[in-house]
């Protein structure tokens, strides 16, 4: 018979105790298990240091950093996070690249990685085990994440840029929702200028919401920069057609689209001035944000929605949503802990927090992710849930290599459309120059 | 014995040495003397000068040593000169730096003529009136930025309420609009610094001049075409020359108000080769051709500023330096 | 004969030989006419160029909810002004940094510049050593290089050297933009100290750095004031160099920072960027309020050599 003395008994307790602090420390538990089980193990003594583009929603920066202090917390390796802007981002990046120092890890967007696939660290193991955990990669993960049939990035996330639009005003003009051909929808945009609520799409070197239309625009009529085998095929009847619908859009836009960079669309529409353009979900987290101070936002963000974008001649739906690939470059000192942290961000105890804290800013790129709450969380938000599987990707046809990052970075389509629509070159012309540029790119 | 007395040996007169002929040695210590200055010129603006110019024969990335950069031959120019944006970029370039600097000589020279009367607190009209020179450039973009936004621009909405127009002016979006709004804030820029030094000029011309001709009945309009203006033309072509230098290499205006937009309209030089080399497809070779390129129509319109403006020198009777 | 012009006969005070302080013409102007010709016109001058500083101003004390509606909130002036955006700027940025970064770069860059500029002036007014003139024309020739036209070799130059991302880029590269400036400025001050202090010294064996350092330098203080004030003040509005070589936001100028670190995506906080412009311009206002007619004589020296 065991003895009940006090030895025991203060054992006991102890051995309470203890289960009842790790019931508590649920998620450091789990943390800490993962990081005893994970294939890698961060160098001793390691350090990162990694580079993102600035939070367009402020809770999803908030849930990121609370992801990467769990993965300081399960593996004892500092995290130090730079913000950029977004259009830095590319250009920091190369320069890292090609001098050889700089952050560990970048995070950046479309085919960033492409365009020094030889300076980063191939990741195929990391991804093989984000694949086969959680339900398989999208499509365009695996064109944006692979170069010659490695993994060299991993898109950890898109965002989905969709229309945002004011269901009582196109009500007003005779529309129930967003038409879903391309027909309809001019319609619908010339029905809200006449009715002095007009929308607007960006057409100055907005690199997010201008490129995001310009390429639907540009695909939805079949036209396209290359072909499969990458050979110039822009001087066609299809892209004419896609300028001409251009240009009609634009005549019903507010004045001044063409100097709108991505942050004028956000500043108009929550101040009333326009009712329909093209964004991510940050318009509405704005409104949400602000609604219980400003009954002007309030009523917004009870008034707007979001609707998928409207299928051109094509005949399918031609969306350009953004790719955030993370890429690890080669001079880092520290590799394993940088693959061990990607692979921790997209484990689900970590990711299914970040996507709950993004509001659905950002998209996930594997299948198994469909199933968070954040989808069904609030109606408006459940359409960018698939926009990783609907996207088309940089280079339409092409490759998503380095020529389709360089012409992204050139603005080669959204010069061509905006020339064209703020009547500085006629069709024909602004064809023939962007011919003449993607040629150069593509040589 | 006499002799021995005046054969007493002086103290001998040695040559100087090498070394203390040098010290006092003009050559020498000019050499010296101009080395700190000579290290930084060559070193950080006559090096990198030959280096861009080699550069634009390459097809170099961002990063790449010249070493190491591909041979291109003249194939960049060969290419720009058939580039509409850079052909629009060079037009850009001319039209804005010449609009602006006729602007702002004339509104300029105008002002000083303003200041040189006599005025109640004209030392503080003057720092006053200094004040857009002084702050930064690119601040000073920002808040134009600000006023001629599409949506929000004070000026529109003045306009408005007092009835002139009836929707927001477009500012920035449309082509021409743009070109007159950016000509606009550099004129607002660059006023000051001629007004001033204008003024100084103004200030040596003797009122004796002016009250002689005012006996003889000249009017005001004849006074400032011959005696102002012509005692004026060696600071108006020094300061011109300035003005015109600053004008065509603009850079940070235009950066921050339009970045070359809309579609091109306001890209100048500068920006286009910032955009290409640096931003968008990171060809250095490319944005050292556009550089290089600057250089001809640069040197043109200062040779054209200076002796167009540069007229009877000799009249001042100063000699040259 | 007798109709001796009224010049000639002019009050003793006239014939004063640099200033004038005589009535001169003022007797022919009438308030009246110097209102609409002189006073009205400067007026409305003033007021264009003010009037930016102004709207910078009652922007960056806005609240945020009065800035975009122009309607129900007049944009002249605001009733209910706030400093929750400068001190957004001041404390939830790295303002203060980007702050103590350009003052340090230009401090240390203009220093640097007028030892170099002072040597050189001197050499080329004094010494006078073959081919002298030649080599003053030559930094006249420097001038004409801009920077937007050497920043791209200059940026591998930098690269190559080491010195990318570092304030060491900016604090070498400046002075080439401001030593033939200041050299040309001193060149001209130096030239109005007589000739003879030197020869003197020269006699008495004095060598040309003491020569240069104990007498002239004393005698042209005014001038090394007004030069070193211009400096400051163009490494200040220096742009393209810092946007080029700097790519970490903790070793920004106030300039390229207030540019760049205002937007969250695709949110700009517009009252932060302009409370960010009023506040990077002050420093500079307030250093040119002390000085300025050095300033003015800076730049109507140069332009006068």
């Amino acid at each position: 018979m065991k003895h009940l003395n006090r030895r025991s008994v203060l054992k006991g307790a102890a051995a309470a105790g203890a289960v009842g602090a790790l019931s508590q420390t649920g998620l450091m538990d789990f943390a800490r298990a993962w990081a005893q089980a994970a294939p890698w193990k961060p160098e001793k003594g390691a350090k990162l240091q990694l580079l993102r583009w600035k939070r367009f929603v402020q809770s999803e920066e908030d849930a990121f950093m609370a992801l990467v202090a769990a993965y300081t917390k399960a593996t004892g390796v500092q995290v130090s996070v730079l913000n950029e802007s977004l259009d830095d981002v590319q250009p920091k990046a190369s320069v890292a690249a090609n001098t050889g120092q700089g952050p560990d890890l970048f995070w950046g967007l479309y085919s960033l990685p492409h365009l020094f696939p030889t300076k980063i660290v191939e990741v195929t193991d990391v991804a093989t085990y984000l694949g086969k955990k959680y339900g398989g990669w999208v499509e365009s993960a695996e064109t944006y994440g692979k170069a010659g049939g490695k993994w060299i990035a991993i898109p950890i996330g898109y965002n989905g840029n969709v229309i945002n639009y004011r269901q009582s005003m196109i009500e007003a003009a005779g529309h129930k929702e967003v038409p879903k051909d391309t027909a309809a929808f001019l319609d619908l945009m010339k029905a809200l200028k006449g009715k002095n609520t007009p929308g607007g799409f960006a057409l100055g070197r907005a690199s997010g919401d201008g490129n995001a239309w310009v390429h639907w625009c540009l695909w939805a009529f079949g036209g396209n920069v290359v072909d499969a085998k990458d050979k110039v095929i822009i001087n066609s009847p299809e892209t004419a057609k896609a300028l001409e619908y251009a240009q009609a859009l634009y005549a019903n836009f507010i004045p001044g689209t063409a100097s709108w960079n991505d942050a004028f669309n956000n500043k108009a529409f929550l101040a009333g001035e326009i009712t329909l353009t093209n964004n991510g979900v940050s318009i509405y987290a704005s409104a949400k944000a602000g609604a219980d101070k400003d009954p002007k936002m309030k009523e917004i963000m009870s008034d707007m929605n979001h609707s998928l974008w409207p299928v051109g001649p094509v005949g399918k739906p031609t969306e350009f949503h953004v790719a955030y690939p993370m890429m690890i470059m080669r001079y880092t000192k520290f590799p394993q802990a940088a693959k061990a942290f990607m692979a921790f961000a997209l484990e689900a105890e970590n990711y299914d927090k970040w996507l709950v804290g993004s509001v659905a800013y950002i998209t996930h790129p594997l299948n198994a992710y469909d199933k968070n709450p954040v989808w069904t969380s609030d109606p408006k938000l459940t359409i960018v849930r698939d926009c990783a599987k609907r996207t088309l990707t940089a280079g339409g046809l092409g490759s998503v290599g380095e020529r389709a990052a360089s012409a992204l970075a050139d603005f080669l389509v959204l010069d061509m459309f905006a020339s064209v629509c703020t009547g500085r070159t006629t069709v024909k012309d602004a064809v023939a120059v962007a011919e003449r540029q993607a040629k150069r790119i593509y040589r | 014995m006499p002799e021995a007395v005046i054969r007493e040996p002086a103290a001998a007169i040695t040559a100087p040495s090498l070394w203390s002929r040098l010290k006092v040695n003009r050559d020498w210590l000019g050499a010296w003397f101009m080395l700190p200055a000579a290290a930084f010129l060559v070193l950080f603006l006559a090096y990198p000068l030959a280096l861009g110019i080699a550069y634009s024969f390459t097809d170099a990335r961002i990063g790449q040593d010249i070493w190491s950069a591909p041979w291109a031959g003249i194939d960049n120019y060969l290419w720009l000169i058939e580039d509409d944006p850079f052909l629009l970029a060079v037009f850009n370039t001319l039209f804005y730096t010449f609009v602006a600097s006729v602007l702002k000589f004339a509104i300029g020279l105008y002002l000083a003529i303003l200041l040189n009367n006599h005025l109640p607190f004209r030392a503080i009209i003057r720092a006053i009136v200094l004040v857009p020179f002084i702050v930064p450039t690119v601040l000073s973009a920002i808040a134009f930025w600000w006023i001629f936004d599409p949506q929000f621009s004070i000026v529109s909405w003045s306009l408005r309420q007092m009835g002139v127009i009836s929707t927001n002016i477009d500012f920035l979006g449309d082509p021409w609009n743009a070109r007159w709004s950016v000509i606009f804030a550099n004129v607002w820029r660059g006023v000051p610094f001629i007004a001033i030094t204008l003024l100084a000029g103004l200030q040596t011309v003797p009122p004796s001049l002016y009250e002689a001709a005012t006996i003889d009945g000249a009017s005001r309009w004849q006074m400032f075409r011959y005696i102002t203006y012509p005692l004026l033309t060696p600071i108006i072509a020094v300061v011109m020359t300035f003005s015109v230098l600053f004008t065509f290499t603009d850079f940070q205006l235009i950066k921050v108000l339009t970045n070359g937009g809309p579609a091109g309209a306001t890209e100048l030089m500068a920006t286009l080769s910032f955009n290409r080399a640096i931003l968008g497809g990171q060809r250095i070779g490319e944005g050292a051709a556009i550089s290089t390129a600057m250089i001809p129509f640069l040197l043109a319109c200062i040779l054209i500023s200076w002796f167009g403006l540069q007229r009877r020198k000799w009249q001042q009777g100063e000699a040259n330096d | 004969m007798t109709d001796v012009p009224k010049i000639l006969h002019a009050p003793p005070s006239a014939a004063a030989p640099l200033t004038d302080e005589s009535e001169g013409m003022r007797y022919l102007e009438r308030l009246p006419r110097k209102l609409v010709t002189v006073y009205l016109p400067l007026g409305i001058i003033i007021l264009v160029l003010l009037f930016p500083f102004y709207w910078m101003t009652v922007t960056a004390i806005k609240p945020k909810e009065h800035l975009l509606d122009l309607d129900s909130h007049s944009p002249f002036y605001t009733l209910s002004p706030t400093l929750d955006h400068i001190v957004d700027l001041l404390f939830k940025t790295d303002y203060p940094l980007w702050l103590w970064n350009t003052m340090m770069i230009s401090v240390v860059a203009t220093v640097l510049a007028l030892l170099a500029s002072v040597f050189a002036a001197y050499a080329i007014v004094r010494i006078r050593y073959r081919g002298a003139q030649w080599v003053g024309g030559l930094i006249f020739l420097a001038y004409l290089v801009p920077p937007s036209i050497l920043f791209i070799p200059l940026s591998t130059v930098i690269f190559e050297y080491g010195l990318f991302d570092t304030p060491f880029a900016l604090i070498l590269t400046y002075p080439t933009i401001l030593i033939p400036f200041s050299t040309w400025l001193l060149m001209g001050y130096f030239k109005t100290i007589p000739y003879e202090l030197e020869e003197c010294a020269l006699i008495d064996g004095a060598s040309r750095w003491q020569i240069l350092w104990k007498i002239v330098l004393p005698l042209a203080v005014p001038g090394l004031i007004s030069a070193g004030i211009f400096c400051l003040t163009l490494c200040w509005n220096e742009f393209i160099y810092a946007l080029t070589f700097i790519n970490s936001t903790q070793h920004k100028t106030v300039p390229v920072a207030i540019v760049t670190a205002f937007t969250d995506g695709d949110q700009y906080r517009w009252g932060s960027l302009m409370a960010g412009a009023l506040v990077g311009s002050l420093p500079l206002v307030i250093l040119y309020s002390f000085f300025v007619e050095h300033y003015v004589s800076a730049m109507t020296g140069a332009v006068k050599e």
